[in-house]
């Protein structure tokens, strides 16, 4: 009897209970969307095991190559590539399936397989998969084929290929540098021209060192590079072409021209002319010759940069007392000043340089006895600084607009030496460099 | 002495009254300026809640990598014929329940435990719940007390509803208690949070017909998020991370595995092919790190669709 009505009650009691949990439940979104923010900055932990060898000569080339896209992700801050005498499972086969739960048991998030062949016709076949080891399944996968001595080059470009699939932006990794190579004692410093890929191997001298060489700029199209040597006379404007080795002076000028860029359609070259005490910014059209003067102010005016779409040019001139960087139509016209130091009024800017992507300039910032690179947007807004010390100098981007390579010079007996940093203000990496190097300048993609 | 004497005796103390004069400055200012506005607690329902749900995650997962020392206290009384069961058809009616909100009644995962276990024979089974329900009671594990004082209110409103029953047999509770109290002592203590997390609580809510319900989905919510947080790690590098956004919308069994591929719904960001990569790696996340097994069964319609927003704020 007791049992009779204590049912009921609790038939009616769940019954409300229910109906209030099922009209919570609807209106339980009524806030909106759960919100997931990630706890902090974690790099992606990523397995690449050695490239299965086709055929036994290849173990070293797959060694090899895994090796090279191991130091890029690694380099790139983005992922933590996980040591190699952890893996459980090793890799023989890359048309099955990896055993996953030996790769989640060391945590790697993804996994990296891939198998070299040296083939009949003695070009090199490179071919690999990205796995997701969470859901076990393939993300992408491609097969490459060169000349053998390009290995490095497949390296690169299969780093970019993961590097994009997993982080949505296009890599960097098949690229090369431009830069200053300096030697010597500091009051007798030797400067040459070099290139190199961007982790530093596969150097090469493009002029022996007898003049002075500055500012090397690349060409959108990577085979050209314009730079400014001190030869007989004045300091020239001088066009390099990589593969022939030629080279010419870019316009004939009386007087300096300095601080050479590339317009993005790569037909044009903008620098500055000295006119006496100044100096100017010109255009030059490299097929019919012919030069557009675009500013002309009593002011040393210099270090031009295209945005990547050309329709602006941003520059650093005194123009206002100290060096402060100026945004302008392509075309010439009135010049907006966007760098401002409220704290620090003597502070000067100078080197900008435009991101690829076209959302920043870069910049050299000099103030309060400190060298900065920093970053700011083209309207002014956002500025933010990277690094900061004795000396640092001349950013160039990476064509994905990411990362910047700048120069540190500290000063006494030693030299410089070349440094990337990301956007963000994460991840400094030295570069490393025969000997002592300045001046970088980053080419687009070669792929 | 009187105020009159008071004064009188410190007129002819000068030293003294100054004394006591600075004194009482002294500490009425300390009162004053040491007093504090309570703080309000941040609008947050995830850290109370958080310890016990995981722990309940584990237990309910069992099958993937519960501590096998943790057996749950609980599961011990339940050990004999499936004391839950017993709970569940004392307490609030398991049958009833299972067909309108909890289509899953889950004594399974209680009872992987209960293999583990060695059953304490002697006690009664009508002592099992009580003893369910008097957890908050045994003074002796005083961790457990601490650890329930966020579930405390939920085992009493459920004695409420039975005064009558439980008061007969305390007596005889007691001598039990004294030969098992080291044995329930060295098991309970690890686990117990989590059982009375999953178990009682369920239980509890169905009981009540307001209020917890609204504060079981606020705590699950926060665990959830907890739990795909583990799996979400994507890398980026560029200034304007707090721009990024997707929203992901997933389809949950009541096991709580994910019933579907989940569903991109909207992507925001300055470049769209990252705002893709963030989604896709949102996605992954989410299959990853089910099944969410520790989401309250009777409260499956309310968490049987989650519609997510991923981002990337405070990454800079």
């Amino acid at each position: 009897m007791i049992k009779a009505p204590s049912l009921t009650r609790r038939r009616f009691m769940i019954a409300t209970g229910s109906t209030v949990a099922a009209l919570s439940a609807s209106s339980a979104w009524g806030q909106g969307r759960l919100k997931i923010d990630p706890d902090n900055f974690q790099p992606l932990p990523i397995a690449i095991p050695a490239f299965v060898p086709g055929t036994p000569a290849d173990g070293q080339a797959g060694a090899d190559i895994a090796g090279v896209i191991t130091n890029n992700l690694r380099r790139s801050g983005l992922f933590a590539p996980i040591d190699p005498a952890t893996f459980i499972e090793h890799i023989n086969n890359i048309d099955v399936a990896p055993q996953f739960p030996s790769w989640k048991q060391i945590n790697a998030q993804d996994l990296v397989t891939g198998r070299v062949t040296r083939q009949g016709d003695g070009r090199l076949k490179a071919e690999f998969r990205l796995w997701d080891v969470g859901t076990a399944q393939q993300l992408t996968g491609q097969q490459y084929v060169t000349s053998p001595e390009y290995w490095r080059r497949i390296a690169h470009i299969i780093s970019d290929q993961i590097y994009e699939r997993l982080t949505g932006e296009k890599g960097y990794f098949d690229t090369r540098v431009v830069f200053i190579d300096e030697s010597g004692p500091s009051e007798r410093r030797i400067k040459k021209l070099a290139i190199m890929d961007q982790d530093g191997a596969n150097v090469r001298y493009l002029t022996r060192g007898t003049d002075l060489v500055l500012t090397p700029r690349f060409s959108p199209s990577t085979q050209e590079i314009t730079y400014m040597e001190f030869g007989q006379g004045d300091p020239r404007v001088y066009l390099y072409n990589i593969e022939t080795g030629q080279r010419e002076i870019v316009g004939n000028f009386p007087g300096m021209s300095f601080a050479p860029r590339f317009a993005p359609d790569g037909q044009r070259i903008i620098m500055s002319l000295q006119e006496g005490g100044n100096a100017n910014l010109f255009v030059m059209d490299l097929r019919s010759k012919s030069t557009t003067r675009l500013t002309d102010t009593p002011a040393i005016d210099t270090s031009p940069s295209y945005a990547p779409d050309g329709s602006r040019i941003c520059f650093e001139s005194d123009r206002g007392g100290r060096p402060q960087i100026y945004v302008m139509a392509a075309g010439g016209g009135p010049a907006q000043r966007i760098s401002f130091d409220n704290a620090d009024p003597s502070a000067s800017y100078s080197t900008p340089v435009w991101s690829p992507r076209g959302d920043y300039i870069a910049f050299t910032k000099q103030g309060g006895g400190q060298f900065a690179i920093g970053i700011i947007k083209p309207d002014g807004s956002g500025e933010r600084i990277l690094t900061s010390g004795f000396h640092n100098e001349g950013p160039t981007f990476a064509p994905n607009g990411r990362v910047l390579m700048f120069f540190r010079d500290p000063g006494g007996n030693s030299g410089p030496s070349l440094f990337t940093v990301d956007v963000s203000g994460r991840n400094e990496q030295r570069v490393p460099t025969p000997g002592y190097a300045s001046d970088p300048a980053w080419s687009p993609l070669l792929s | 002495m009187s105020a009159r004497g008071a004064i009188q005796y410190l007129r002819e103390r000068k030293g003294t009254a100054l004394s006591v004069t600075l004194h009482i400055l002294v500490l009425g200012w300390g009162l004053v300026s040491f007093s504090t506005r309570s703080v309000e607690a941040p609008q947050e329902d995830v850290i109370p809640v958080d310890i016990s749900m995981d722990n309940t995650s584990q237990m309910t997962q069992g099958i993937k990598s519960g501590k096998k020392e943790n057996p749950k206290p609980l599961a011990e009384k339940v050990a004999e014929a499936k004391p839950v069961d017993d709970v569940q058809g004392k307490v609030s009616k398991t049958d009833v329940v299972t067909s309108t909100s909890a289509p899953d009644p889950t004594p399974k995962p209680v009872e992987k435990p209960v293999e583990k276990k060695p059953d304490p024979k002697p006690e009664p089974k009508k002592e099992e719940p009580k003893k369910a329900e008097k957890k908050p009671d045994e003074k002796a594990n005083d961790p457990i007390a601490d650890a329930l004082k966020a579930d405390a209110k939920k085992p009493p409103p459920k004695q409420e509803t039975k005064a009558a029953p439980p008061q007969p047999p305390k007596p005889k509770e007691r001598t039990f208690d004294q030969s098992k109290i080291a044995a329930l002592l060295d098991k309970r203590d690890p686990s117990h949070t989590a059982v009375t997390g999953a178990t009682l609580n369920s239980n509890a809510a169905l009981g009540t017909p307001t209020g917890h319900s609204n504060a079981m989905v606020a705590t699950w919510k926060g665990a959830f998020v907890s739990a795909v947080r583990r799996c979400f790690n994507f890398p980026y590098n560029g200034v304007d991370s707090d721009q990024f956004e997707a929203d992901i919308d997933i389809n949950l069994r009541p096991d709580g595995t994910v019933a579907s591929d989940p569903v991109i719904v909207a992507v925001r960001g300055p470049s769209p092919s990252v705002a893709r990569a963030l989604a896709e790696s949102a996605k992954r996340a989410v299959m990853e790190c089910q099944a969410y097994a520790f989401l309250p069964k009777d409260q499956y319609s309310t968490w049987k669709y989650i519609p997510m927003t991923f981002g990337l704020k405070d990454l800079l």
